[in-house]
């Protein structure tokens, strides 16, 4: 029965009804696309990083595990010393910039010993720089733009030309020779970080620790940690940028149906006095307010995460290298937060419609 | 016959502003099971106040309500809730019907509100056949005329087999002609079903179907021609319809 007073008060004001659902999946969506674009960045660049192919990385002391954000301080030739170890069978130095124009991307300048590490770029079309202001960019980097191999390209001030274009997921979207990275930039050449292969991934630890001895002082992470490491609780202001994003999910979501539930009860004066008045309890009107605003928050998790996952693929659609990670915990965390917004919202309005008088009520116009 | 409803000396005073409105002062009588009882009296008498006491809406100022033995002037908000649920009717002057609900709905939200489930009742089913609206069931309010309405509202009032059934105004949104069927409906329930029925009102020919007629003036019963009450100088019964 209540079920019934439920459907057809919603009913009775679609407008209204479409409009508080509206909001509960704007409160949905903006939970889960804002924080699946911040977890699809962070696990796509860890899933990324770890396609490079290797299992330790050397970083400067007290570098971050965002890798963009190292800085290229460490000498070449460090990487000649960590492969003289027994269990290393390759040492890949990077020279990595950040590029902010049209998007954030890494550019990783590379030298041959790149190759050794990765096993070789998976190619799409065209080849490996063979001149100064030559790139090489992932797929996806080039469906974004759209750029296709002999094209001319701007970053970091240079017009630079796309020779290769390479599957993605080999740590980095653009790639150009470590030279010519440091001649762009003007720094010499020197590694933000190294990549180590080891001959045997079960000996990982055993060489970490031999480059540990070798290299005091310098940041050395095992690559299958990253995707770890890069969470919210990791990387400094993730977490409070997520905890922002969810509070004003969550305000949203309190006011509008705080709003819609005690416009409801206003309008629905006379109607909660009928109630009274047949002998309904203050919990079954109570009852009835919570009922009603849970099926509005279903209603509104329900479209909120269809247009959540709607949203996600027009966005890599039209920007293949934005990743949204719409994940069943943050789906589920979603949800919970939408019902936990009605309940907070409904709260006031439902007691007030329960403590209204029943003659009160049944005179009001 | 068995006393179903007394009020001793009851009384109801509101206050508006700095003033205080004195609109029951000392009204007792008895109300018998099976009566179908008239209680009139022109506007602000007391009639309404009174109807709302009766129907544990509201709670007098001084003086006992006794339903069934049990004074509801002393119960909290939770027991006058249950005795409206389980022993009192409601229908009302302007029906007050659900708006977004079926009369079929309209009547099943009074008997979830009292703990029955959906299904065949036999006693419905025989007030819905009495009323003439069994086929109006699949209807919203505004498909119905006032008459209707008012018959939807009376099977919802006595849903829940009340043990009184209270109407204010019942006839005062109704035309001549429906007021008539509706008042020959409510005769025919007290007669079958010997459903106590109270009806306020401030129209004279509604006297004619009841029993019973309570006068009231200014707060207080002026006559009541009770057909138990030996004392009563009016004990005859109103009824000559």
């Amino acid at each position: 029965m209540k079920k019934q007073m439920i459907i057809a008060g919603l009913k009775a004001r679609p407008v209204r009804s479409i409009v508080t659902i509206m909001a509960v999946s704007l409160e949905v969506i903006l939970i889960l696309v804002i924080i699946g674009l911040t977890n699809g960045i962070t696990k796509e660049t860890a899933r990324r990083t770890e396609g490079v192919g290797a299992e330790i990385m050397v970083q400067p002391s007290g570098a971050s595990a965002i890798i963009a954000l190292a800085e290229n301080s460490m000498p070449l030739a460090i990487g000649d010393k960590i492969k003289e170890l027994a269990g290393v069978k390759a040492v890949a130095p990077v020279m990595i910039k950040l590029n902010i124009e049209g998007g954030i991307e890494n550019i990783f300048g590379i030298d041959s010993h790149f190759t050794e590490v990765t096993g070789g770029f998976q190619w799409h079309d065209g080849n490996l720089f063979k001149s100064p202001d030559e790139i090489v960019v992932d797929d996806l980097w080039a469906a974004s733009k759209p750029a296709k191999v002999g094209d001319t390209v701007e970053l970091l001030n240079h017009k630079l030309k796309v020779v290769g274009i390479v599957e993605h997921g080999q740590g980095a979207r653009i790639f150009m020779s470590m030279d010519e990275m440091s001649n762009l930039t003007g720094q010499m050449a020197r590694a933000g970080t190294f990549f180590v292969k080891v001959n045997d991934p079960a000996q990982t630890k055993v060489v970490k620790a031999e480059i540990e001895q070798l290299l005091p002082g310098y940041t050395l992470r095992d690559v299958k940690d990253l995707e770890t490491l890069l969470t919210s609780s990791n990387i400094p202001g993730l977490g409070i940028f997520i905890n922002a994003v969810v509070s004003v999910a969550l305000i949203i979501g309190v006011l509008v149906i705080f709003l819609s539930m005690y416009t409801t009860i206003t309008e629905r004066t006379r109607e909660i006095g009928i109630l009274r008045a047949l002998g309904a309890s203050k919990g079954f009107i109570v009852g009835l307010i919570f009922l009603e605003t849970t099926a509005v928050c279903i209603l509104g998790v329900i479209f909120g995460t269809g247009a959540s996952f709607l949203i996600q693929r027009v966005l890599q659609a039209e920007f293949p290298t934005m990743m949204i990670e719409i994940t069943r915990d943050w789906m589920l965390w979603a949800a919970i937060f939408a019902i936990i917004s009605g309940i907070i919202g409904s709260f006031y309005p439902s007691i007030k419609a329960a403590s209204q008088d029943p003659v009160e009520a049944l005179a009001y116009e | 016959m068995k006393t179903l409803l007394e009020t001793i000396d009851l009384r109801k005073t509101y206050q508006v502003g700095k003033i205080n409105v004195e609109a029951l002062r000392g009204v007792s009588l008895k109300v018998r099971e099976g009566e179908l009882t008239a209680i009139m009296g022109p506007s602000g008498c007391g009639k309404s106040s009174l109807m709302h006491i009766l129907g544990a809406m509201t709670k007098p100022s001084a003086g006992k309500v006794l339903i069934e033995g049990k004074d509801i002037a002393r119960m909290n908000d939770a027991e006058l809730t249950g005795i409206r649920r389980d022993r009192i009717g409601f229908v009302f002057q302007k029906f007050n019907l659900l708006p977004t609900l079926t009369a079929r709905a309209n009547i099943e939200v009074a008997r979830h509100i009292h703990g029955l489930t959906n299904g065949h009742d036999s006693h419905l089913a025989e007030v819905l056949q009495l009323l003439m609206i069994e086929d109006k069931m699949g209807r919203r309010p505004s498909e119905l005329s006032g008459g209707e309405q008012q018959r939807v509202a009376i099977a919802r009032a006595l849903a829940s087999k009340p043990a009184i059934l209270l109407a204010d105004e019942p006839t005062g949104s109704l035309d001549s002609r429906n007021s008539e069927i509706v008042l020959n409906m409510f005769r025919e329930l007290n007669r079958r079903f010997r459903q106590t029925i109270i009806l306020v009102t401030h129209n004279p020919e509604l006297v004619t179907y009841t029993d019973r007629l309570i006068e009231m003036r200014d707060g207080v019963v002026v006559s009541d021609n009770d057909p138990w009450d030996v004392d009563s100088e009016l004990a005859q019964p109103a009824r000559s319809v």
